[in-house]
């Protein structure tokens, strides 16, 4: 059967998730990370540390923690440049720690917390989502959460053509520079090729898409009738658990926060 | 048996266009028959074509005058859709034919089927059977980029086949192809005529032409000047003037005869080449 | 045909078939011409290219989306560019309104276009560079365009350093670029887009000039 080979079979639980489960997890992760981050012990969002660790090991449970860290790297980067510039550079008056010529202000230690920790448990969380879900899998998932076919083909379609026109590009580039277009050199010569790379490319998509509309019309793509997809999500069995894990988490932090505010 | 496809006193011209693109042409095309469209560039041939297929003025816009009927009803008055699963349309262009959301063959083909709502295991028959007619079972699970020229033009034409349309347009489907491509698509379009398709085939290469079409349609400067069996269009030389190639062994024919050797009528295909000259060569009357 | 019918916009004809196919096409420009200007060392970013030009073919809302659905591919790779979606969603509406209004028809409409595409950018920018970034300002420029750079925010550097010419700069190149391409698109397909027949005219003034 050719629908068998169509399916994506993956042997991690957590990786099988249905992709509407992994965004629910998703978007009460950070709603929970902004609520512990409006708990300041001393001003600081210390909460929010600890927090971040589940990103990891939710990443490693799903068996994709070098893919992870991969692609976390310049999150990380950006994280810990928001967290050096706040702490170093914001002055207040109260100096929480000094060493020689080098001094940290409460202030920006406490913002710098803040702000770097939220960018990393939010990015964090999506990295997990997007890591462990094909492009595939989120374009059906959002057809059949009810967005209309044509905005789910433009997406596909977009992720296809990056890669499409990257290689183009390439190729072009290459003809280009065999064809004696100087690449290197001042910043006008290299200007100078930038045109003559892009146009084509631009311009012979263009006409293209004009076929390709016919295509599709051929093809049946604006009828508006019930679709059948060759390619059918499969819930892995355990969205339910992995729903109520995340509904009860989020409700213990809403309560604790509560709390703490009555308290 | 009526006409499938029906032009009267149509006259279109493209948004922009000072000129007509197709002037006052009446065609009556018959179910099950295999028509070659051939001009010289610019001669109106892909209009004729998007007429038939109802892109113009759908899509072109442009202005009509005249009717064109498919299956008796007009093409304007077709509903979206409606009209693809009539007429199959196959494009110059391979690689603009790709869909662009699929990563294989095999979903590349069904994709047709899917936006008609065709049920999953039907589809999946109808689309082995189309990979198979198109010889590109082999590539089913290959990503569409991957493929050459040739074998995504299969693609094309086996995702159109798979509509199970009784017309095919097919617009000079071999223009960007090798000779290898060339021919395995043409294997693909003998099979539709074999099963009793109504084909409408633009084609620069006139062997092919002479070789599988019925009849031939001539188009020059929008207007339909020749339209009838191929034996005597193809082999008429007047018709280079209007800049139509003809197939080589016609104009050797014409050639034989000027300079005497009396052939029975002039040949239009290799095969018949070989048979009319063989023959005029074994009486031999005319030596001497 | 030459006579001017009173074009009525309505948001869902923007959204023709051949719009639809643009926006994909819109993207990966965006893209690759961010690519292509880091790989030849040029000063500016051009990843706003494919918007500019939509939304002057297609109008401002696909222009807009085609700005977003940058932002979100982006994001699948690095979810900090979700944050900057509103950028390049600004980008295309302005450029499609001041397409629609006829700002580019001469010289110092142009200017005036290019100030106002920039401007709209960097008063979009501000806002969440302070909301999500803490609203580093001026201090530490180096570690910040650092930051900035690794986060693919480049409007945000520009607007960091205090450099609204840049700014300028770069969507005068883009704009540039993409009238460059709707130059050289042929009229018959020019025709098909929602604005496509702005320039049509242009065009031929220019042939026959």
């Amino acid at each position: 059967m050719w629908r068998e080979k169509l399916r994506i079979r993956k042997s991690n639980q957590i990786q099988a998730l249905h992709p509407s489960t992994k965004f629910l997890i998703v978007c009460l992760f950070s709603a929970c990370s902004l609520i512990l981050g409006s708990i300041k012990m001393n001003g600081y969002a210390l909460l929010i540390i600890p927090w971040f660790l589940i990103v990891p090991l939710l990443c490693a449970a799903s068996g994709i923690f070098m893919k992870f860290c991969k692609a976390f790297a310049k999150v990380l980067l950006v994280a810990t440049m928001i967290f050096l510039t706040q702490s170093f550079l914001v002055r207040s008056d109260v100096v929480a720690w000094s060493g020689g010529v080098l001094k940290i202000y409460e202030k920006g230690l406490q913002t710098g917390i803040f702000i770097s920790f939220t960018i990393l448990n939010i990015a964090g969380i999506f990295t997990w989502m997007f890591q462990t879900t094909r492009n595939k899998e989120i374009s059906r998932a959002l057809e059949d959460s009810g967005m209309h076919h044509k905005a789910a083909y433009v997406f596909m379609s977009t992720l296809q053509m990056i890669q499409v026109m990257g290689q183009n590009s390439k190729t072009i580039m290459n003809a280009q520079r065999a064809r004696g277009v100087e690449t290197e050199g001042g910043i006008f010569v290299r200007a100078k090729a930038f045109f003559p790379s892009l146009v084509p490319l631009i311009l012979g998509s263009i006409i293209g898409a004009e076929e390709r509309a016919l295509t599709l019309e051929s093809k049946g793509f604006d009828v508006n009738g019930k679709k059948t997809h060759m390619f059918e999500l499969e819930p892995s069995g355990y969205e339910k658990l992995a729903a109520s894990i995340a509904v009860a988490a989020t409700a213990a932090v809403l309560i604790g926060r509560i709390l703490v505010w009555v308290l | 048996m009526g006409a499938i496809i029906e032009l009267n006193n149509v006259t279109y011209s493209y948004p922009l266009a000072n000129e007509c693109a197709i002037k006052n042409v009446s065609l009556k095309l018959e179910e099950g028959r295999f028509y070659g469209v051939i001009g010289q560039n610019g001669s109106g041939k892909t209009t004729l074509c998007s007429l038939i297929r109802g892109f113009a003025p759908s899509f072109f816009r442009g202005s009509l005058t005249g009717e064109v009927l498919v299956c008796g009803k007009p093409t304007l008055d077709y509903k979206p859709g409606e009209l693809s699963l009539k007429i199959g349309y196959v494009f110059q262009n391979p690689f603009s034919q790709i869909s662009g959301v699929k990563d294989t063959v095999f979903e590349e083909v069904a994709f047709g089927l899917e936006n008609f709502g065709v049920p999953v295991d039907e589809i999946e028959e109808r689309v082995i059977r189309a990979v198979e007619l198109t010889g590109i079972s082999a590539l089913a699970e290959k990503n569409p980029y991957e493929l050459s020229g040739g074998q995504q033009q299969r693609m094309a034409l086996a995702s159109i086949i798979v509509l199970e349309p009784d017309i095919m347009v097919i617009d000079e489907p071999t223009s960007q192809l090798d000779p290898e491509g060339t021919e395995s698509v043409f294997e693909i379009i003998k099979g539709m005529k074999d099963r009793k398709k109504t084909i409408i085939l633009v084609e620069h290469k006139v062997d092919l032409i002479a070789e599988h079409a019925d009849e031939v349609i001539v188009l020059d400067k929008g207007e339909v000047i020749r339209f009838g069996s191929k034996d005597a269009i193809l082999s008429d030389e007047t018709l280079l003037e209007c800049g139509v190639q003809l197939p080589n062994i016609a104009l050797l024919g014409n050639k034989l005869t000027r300079s005497g050797v009396p052939l029975e009528r002039i040949p239009i295909t290799e095969q018949q080449g070989v048979e009319i000259i063989g023959k005029a060569l074994r009486t031999r009357s005319w030596c001497k | 045909m030459g006579g001017k019918t009173e074009k009525s916009h309505s948001i869902k004809s923007d959204f023709s078939m051949l719009a639809i196919l643009i926006i994909p096409i819109a993207v990966a420009v965006n893209f690759v011409g961010g690519q292509l200007a880091s790989l030849l060392k040029l000063p500016m970013y051009l990843d706003c290219i494919g918007t500019i030009f939509t939304a002057m073919l297609c109008g401002p809302w696909v222009g807009a989306l085609a700005g977003g659905l940058t932002n979100v591919v982006t994001g699948i790779a690095n979810p900090i560019s979700f944050a900057f979606i509103p950028v390049n969603i600004a980008t295309g509406l302005v450029a499609g309104f001041l397409a629609r209004a006829n700002m580019f028809s001469n010289w110092w409409k142009w200017l005036v276009s290019m100030v106002i595409l920039a401007a709209s950018s960097i008063i979009v920018t501000a806002p969440i560079v302070i909301l999500v970034f803490g609203g580093i300002t001026g201090s530490g420029p180096s570690m910040v365009v650092a930051g900035a750079l690794a986060a693919g925010a480049n409007i945000m550097t520009a607007f960091l350093s205090g450099d609204g010419i840049f700014t300028v700069i770069d969507r005068t190149v883009s704009y540039l670029l993409g009238y460059l391409v709707i130059g050289v698109i042929p009229s018959k397909t020019l025709i098909k887009f929602g604005c496509g027949e702005n320039y049509i005219k242009k065009a031929s003034v220019k042939k026959s000039a």
